[in-house]
């Protein structure tokens, strides 16, 4: 009963959180003064016809918002137009349509070329994630067993600098290994692979997969294997650890049936947490590896000031980002009894 | 008093704080290195003018493009055929500044929005904080790209950018602080002689929240920095600055790889690792001074027990349970001598029989407890004596057999105020773990039937069976954990404080429970306790410690009426008892001993009323009074004879 | 002595425990405190007993004007000082002339002050800090309460003592200002047995050497001893037998206090008596079960027990329970 309504809760409060990144995201990209397709009406060499032309292709014709009379006093707007027939208004039911508008660079509707990367991005982030978890769960668990010996201190040691790597600098020197070893250097597939067998076709994505969930790998292990490790120590040192022992289980049985879901719970916090910073890693390795998902889309929009792919890009990564934020917390719920009843 | 007072004022607090703080501080060895390859580094950023072979952003010849590092140029150059070690010492500047600066806009929102969160609650904090959620979970990468991509990539707005988006952990962290800091009761104490809010938060609630302030603005130093490289990695770096980001985004997109030109890559990363490591490490050895962790845990191997096979052995009696000449040390790491926590201690316990281990905080009682099942955390080790369970010598036994004895001949009731249940596993599956572990020939299916029933036997209703501990009361946890000890029909009950923390009622109902159960099951009991009341009322035999020795082992009637050791007897005095309203309460003077730091000759010395001088000089031994087991360590017990 | 020192009339304080289900109209209450009347004397030692949730502690903190009472009367000195805010508190010189001193002397010092900063601290909030006679005061404090010489603790930190001397430094922190009531918040608690009595031997000589009044509030009946000179037994937040120490002790009325009475452990093995131990546990302050509140759990309850509140009984001059059997 009382799980539903937190359950509720955090549904209803993510999405209110989805929609603040929908305001918040059309209000930049009008606020701030960067776009070329304001900055380009600005330019006094443009005939007046071309300027008129380029407003009402970007839809900059219509008033940003309607006023809100409830808000009065604060003038917002124009008090005089069509809610319906507003710049804001437009772009949300484009949205409900799924329209992101047209990139600059390409022409193609921005939620085609999204819809394109955003399975490379899940795939790598989805890989990444797994190995990392899983490894850095097993080296945290393995550190905190030898707790206080060199084993551990080697394994603090090798977390702590994986923390520090920034990813996009591991991407590279990575890069530059395997270019020497027969890595392939960019992209997901090998030009004309998809006339090859399906088997084939895994195998080579799998090859140009390998570097970049590698970096993926190494930079997210550090922190996870550091927070298992110090919440398992954490843990062990319980008294319910101390009853577990006195009731005559082995070393084994403890760890497996009284203290790994325990220890568990802070790193599914941690994970939840991260996930942004997880985006902040897709982005790097992909822009180093070329690798075809949202971070290069980022990487290459910034670099052809193509504003559309990126107001798109940020929406859709911030409310991927926010529903798995919702799916971690529920895993949390799942685990801990304690949360079940509060 | 007069010039004391002043001498005080003279002095500097602050200064004798920091002392402090250094000399814990500077024994973490990660704290140590990182704070001298931050100090290194910022050395090279504030020198670089000297430092530099060559001037900031000067091209040395078009014609020296990638060239490989050399004495001419100890980093080689890069694709602009400048000097890459100029342009890394340059780049420390940029890198620096940029976190530093940012990271001290993110402290101060966070700090400022934790603090008042924390502080004011209501409709500020849930505001505050409801804000902070949302800003959490917006990934911080990408909106800092679109926000530096849509305004002017200058190292203001970098800075301004990273900064205000970069302090919702802190925010976070410092509201916890505050509130668990506004929660401690002199907090109560300062509101309670009428001190304003003012004065609480700058002299109690700051001064707590500070320390922790100063490790987040660490962490987030270190976070701005690897922002600020992977914003100008991406492209977005002031073009007029060459911070290590820029260095690299340059080299990167113009052909580095291409060309070989390893060093062009390599050198300007390495300088955000040191950096970033350098705080990591400081903030690793920063967290160790203000929550020292110890770092051991109840799996790590104990210290195999000492076997002095030189000594006779002595022969065990017929009794169920008994300790024999039973020493216990603590050893540490750092080389000082062991802690001396149970030395010399014997008792025997026989079937039915309930014998009470009593003395105060620090005694040795629960190490002697632990020890008995070889539970000793991983410093403590048996370095004399032996455990005889049916004869058998517990000290011998080997890990395995060791796991059989537990439970099924000797069980534990530990204190139900403590966290001696696992929280996220119910208490009937806990019960029923060790039914699974010691009777592995119990039906499966009986075992629901045999959890209710032991359940029942300590009055909790079935439907309880299901439940977590969470939902249990305290005065049921601790009936639960004894269902739990009575689950494989153990001979021995150890019962370590069962009833301490508990109300005074619900501490009768439990002590009627064991008695209860002792007579019903025929179970023979350790009751270790502080309580001296309780023992008079329920046991049969009594072992008074002190300092980590027995001071007086007896007949529960000789411990009350006529006791040989003058610790008992003081420890008597002060205990009140309402059947005496003429009797004044008298304290012992002074405080129990620290076990590292044990007084010389009689432990009890320094607070005994009746010390004469060779007390202070001889240990005294144990001495037996009469024919019934009446056991006293006292030197006047030899001189009144 | 006219006017009463201290005088509690019908206090309350009940705490809003949010709704029962989503649906429900009103919010449920938990009666923490639920109509407590009693009356000090300047230098009079009250015991006030009750097991955990039966309000002592809200008491204390209404006491201090902490908590707002939801409903009542607290007069000092003749004046009401109910509702009085912080600041009216302090102009009355209320902070001053009430102290107060916790459970755990561990929590209640700020581990980042000096033992002189924690000591003069009061002072410090009430403008006394350049009074000639400060540092006689502090002196006077400190060794009142038992730390001699003084100078050797003023520059030690909270940690560098012994739990002890902890719940000395806040005594000493209490007396400084010179109070005329101290309440002690289970004082004695968490100390080992062996200081104890040191602690409440304290106590028991500064009220006798400054005159001061202490409400020494325990869950322990037995920690207090004959210190007292009267005792409040409370129960789900009222006061269900008061009267003095020895004539409680000795012939206690109310069902609720004989029990408590006779679980107290007598540290003699040769007086083991019959002890009646109560089943179940305090109900919960959010459902006061009807009439009589004890009556679920009362070993000599009637039917109409169930039914009426009993009023609180004079048995003597200095003797009141309420309990539907002493109706005669």
């Amino acid at each position: 009963m009382n799980l539903t309504r937190a359950i509720l809760r955090k549904a209803a409060w993510s999405v209110f959180t989805i929609l603040f990144v929908i305001i918040l995201n059309f209000f930049l990209f009008r606020v701030l003064p960067g776009d070329p397709a304001r900055a380009g009406i600005r330019d006094p060499r443009l005939k007046k016809e071309a300027v008129e032309m380029l407003r009402v292709r970007f839809g900059l014709d219509k008033p940003v918002i309607n006023c809100f009379e409830s808000l009065n006093p604060i003038t917002l707007g124009d008090c005089n137009v069509n809610p319906l027939d507003t710049q804001f208004f437009i772009y949300v039911r484009n949205l409900t349509q799924g329209e992101l508008g047209i990139s600059y660079h390409t022409n193609r509707p921005v939620a085609d070329v999204l819809a394109e990367r955003l399975w490379n991005t899940v795939l790598l982030i989805g890989a990444g994630q797994i190995l990392s978890i899983i490894i850095g769960v097993a080296l945290g668990v393995f550190a905190a067993w030898k707790a206080r010996t060199y084993l551990d201190y080697g394994a603090v040691a090798a977390s702590l600098v994986a923390w520090s790597l920034p990813t996009f600098w591991l991407g590279i020197i990575l890069l530059f290994w395997g270019s020497s070893n027969g890595f392939p250097l960019a992209g997901k597939a090998t030009p004309g692979m998809s006339s090859m067998p399906l088997l084939q076709q895994w195998g080579d994505i799998a090859r140009h997969m390998f570097l970049p969930t590698l970096t993926y790998t190494i930079v997210y292990l550090g922190e996870y294997t550091l927070i298992m490790r110090s919440s398992l120590v954490d843990v062990l040192s319980e008294d319910y650890i101390l009853t577990a022992k006195a009731k005559g289980l082995s070393a084994f049985q403890i760890l497996k049936d009284h203290a790994l879901k325990n220890a568990m719970l802070p790193l599914v916090t941690v994970i939840a947490i991260n996930l942004g910073f997880t985006v902040a890693g897709a982005i790097q390795i992909e822009a180093v590896f070329s690798w075809p998902g949202l971070g290069s889309a980022i990487y290459e929009a910034v670099g052809r000031r193509d504003f559309p792919i990126l107001q798109g890009a940020f929406l859709l990564i911030a409310i991927a980002v926010i529903i798995a934020n919702f799916l971690a917390d529920l895993t949390y719920h799942w685990l801990d009894p304690r949360v079940q009843v509060e | 008093m007069q010039t004391t007072l002043q001498t005080v004022e003279r002095s500097n607090p602050l200064g004798v704080r920091f002392l402090g703080f250094w000399n814990t501080f500077k024994k973490s060895r990660t704290g140590v290195l990182g704070l001298v390859m931050l100090t290194v580094i910022i050395l090279v950023a504030i020198f670089a003018p000297l430092l530099a072979p060559y001037g900031r952003l000067e091209t040395v010849s078009i014609s020296d493009i990638y060239k490989p590092p050399s004495a001419l140029h100890l980093f080689g150059t890069d694709d602009a055929g400048q000097d890459v070690f100029s342009n890394f010492v340059f780049g420390a500047r940029v890198s620096l500044t940029v976190g530093f600066f940012a990271a001290f806009i993110s402290i101060i929102i966070g700090g400022t929005f934790g603090l008042v969160a924390g502080f004011f609650g209501g409709r500020w904090e849930n505001f505050i904080m409801r804000f902070t959620d949302i800003m959490l979970v917006i990934p911080d990468l990408p909106l800092m790209v679109v926000i530096v991509a849509l305004t002017k990539p200058s190292l203001l707005n970098i800075i301004f950018v990273i900064g205000l988006l970069g302090w919702t952990t802190t925010a976070r962290v410092v509201r916890s602080q505050t509130l668990a800091v506004k929660s401690r009761k002199f907090v109560l104490r300062a509101r309670a002689i009428g001190a304003s809010r003012g004065h609480i938060i700058s002299r109690h609630i700051l001064p707590l929240v500070m320390p922790i302030l100063v490790v987040q603005a660490v962490l987030v130093i270190s976070l701005a920095i690897l922002n600020e490289s992977a914003l100008s990695f991406l492209g977005l770096g002031d073009p007029t600055t060459l911070s290590w980001g820029q260095m690299l985004n340059y080299a990167f997109g113009r052909g580095a790889m291409s060309a070989g030109a390893w060093w062009a890559l390599v050198f300007p990363g390495f300088g955000i690792v040191w950096v970033v490591l350098g705080l990591t490490l400081l903030g690793q050895g920063l967290e160790q001074v203000l929550n020292p962790r110890l770092d051991t845990h109840h799996l790590m191997p104990s210290r195999p027990v000492v076997q002095n096979e030189a000594r006779a052995k002595p022969v065990p009696s017929q009794a169920l349970l008994e300790a024999l000449n039973l020493s216990i040390h603590y050893v540490n790491d750092e080389g000082r001598a062991p802690a001396r926590a149970v030395e010399n201690v014997s008792f025997t316990l026989n079937e039915g029989e309930l014998l009470g281990l009593v003395g105060e905080s620090g005694c040795g009682k629960t190490t002697l407890m632990l020890a008995l099942l070889r539970l000793l955390p991983s410093a403590g080790q048996i370095v004399d004596g032996r455990v005889y369970f049916h004869g058998r010598d517990l000290t011998a036994l080997s890990e395995v057999e060791m796991n059989e004895i537990r439970w099924s001949g000797i069980s534990i009731v530990f204190q139900g105020a403590m966290n001696a249940l696992n929280p996220v596993r119910t208490v009937g599956d806990q019960i029923a773990e060790a039914i699974i572990k010691h009777i592995p020939l119990y039906p499966r299916e009986g075992i629901p039937a045999r959890v209710t029933e032991l359940l029942d036997l300590v009055g909790i209703a079935a439907d309880q069976r299901d439940h977590f501990p969470h939902q249990y009361s305290g005065g049921m946890r601790q009936r639960a954990l004894i269902a739990m000890a009575l689950a494989c029909n153990p001979q021995v009950i150890i019962a370590d404080e069962p009833t301490t923390a508990l109300d005074v009622m619900i501490q009768a109902q439990i002590l009627e429970l064991l008695d209860l159960l002792r007579k019903k099951l025929g179970l023979a009991i350790v009751f270790v306790t502080h309580d001296l009341g309780i023992v008079a009322e329920m046991c049969d035999k009594v072992l008074v410690m002190y300092g980590g020795v027995t001071a007086e082992y007896a007949n529960v009637d000789v411990i009350y009426n006529d006791s040989q050791h003058p610790y008992t007897q003081e420890l008597l005095k002060a205990f009140p008892d309402l059947t005496k309203p003429k009797k004044k309460l008298t304290s012992i003077p002074g405080y129990p001993p620290r076990l590292d730091a044990l007084p010389a000759g009689c432990r009890f010395a320094p607070r005994c009323p009746a010390v004469f001088d060779r007390c202070h000089a001889e240990e005294p031994s144990l001495h037996q009074i009469g024919n019934d087991g009446h056991i006293a360590s006292c030197h006047l017990i030899e001189r009144t004879r | 002595m006219s006017k009463k020192f201290l005088e509690v009339r019908g206090l309350k304080k009940y705490f809003e425990a949010g709704r029962p289900s989503f649906f429900a109209k009103d919010p449920r209450n938990v009666h923490a405190v639920d109509g407590v009347d009693f009356t000090l004397r300047r230098s009079e030692v009250i015991a006030l007993v009750g097991e955990s949730g039966c309000g002592k502690s809200t008491l204390a903190l209404l006491l201090m004007g902490l908590e707002n009472p939801t409903a009542g009367s607290i007069k000092f000195e003749g004046m009401d000082i109910t509702h009085l805010n912080d600041g009216e508190r302090k102009s009355h010189d209320l902070r001053r002339k009430i102290q107060m001193v916790f459970q755990d002397p561990y929590e209640s010092l700020n581990p980042t002050q000096t033992i002189e900063e924690i000591v003069t601290e009061p002072l410090l909030v009430h403008g006394m800090m350049n009074t000639p006679d400060r540092d006689e005061r502090v002196q006077k404090a400190m060794e009142d309460a038992g730390l001699k010489p003084a100078d050797v603790y003023l520059r030690r930190y909270p940690h560098e003592l012994s739990g002890g001397q902890r719940q000395r430094v806040v005594i000493a922190a209490a007396l400084v200002l010179e109070p005329e009531l101290i309440l002690a918040d289970e004082p004695v608690s968490m100390l080992d047995v062996s200081i104890r009595a040191e602690v409440i031997n304290l106590l028991a000589e500064l009220r006798i050497k400054r005159q001061i009044a202490v409400i020494f509030i325990t869950h322990d009946l037995g920690s207090v001893g004959f210190f007292a000179d009267r005792v409040a037994v409370m129960y789900l937040g009222r006061i269900v037998e008061i009267g003095s120490m020895l004539e409680v002790l000795e012939n206690p009325k109310h069902p609720y206090t004989k029990a408590l009475i006779s679980v107290i452990p007598v540290p003699n093995p040769r007086l083991r008596h019959e002890r009646i131990i109560l089943q179940g546990e305090t109900p919960n302050p959010i459902n006061i079960p009807s009439g009589c509140r004890f009556h679920p759990r009362c070993p000599v309850a009637i039917a109409s027990c169930a039914l009426s509140d009993p009023p609180m009984l004079s048995l003597n001059k200095s003797h009141q329970a309420a309990c539907l059997l002493l109706v005669k």
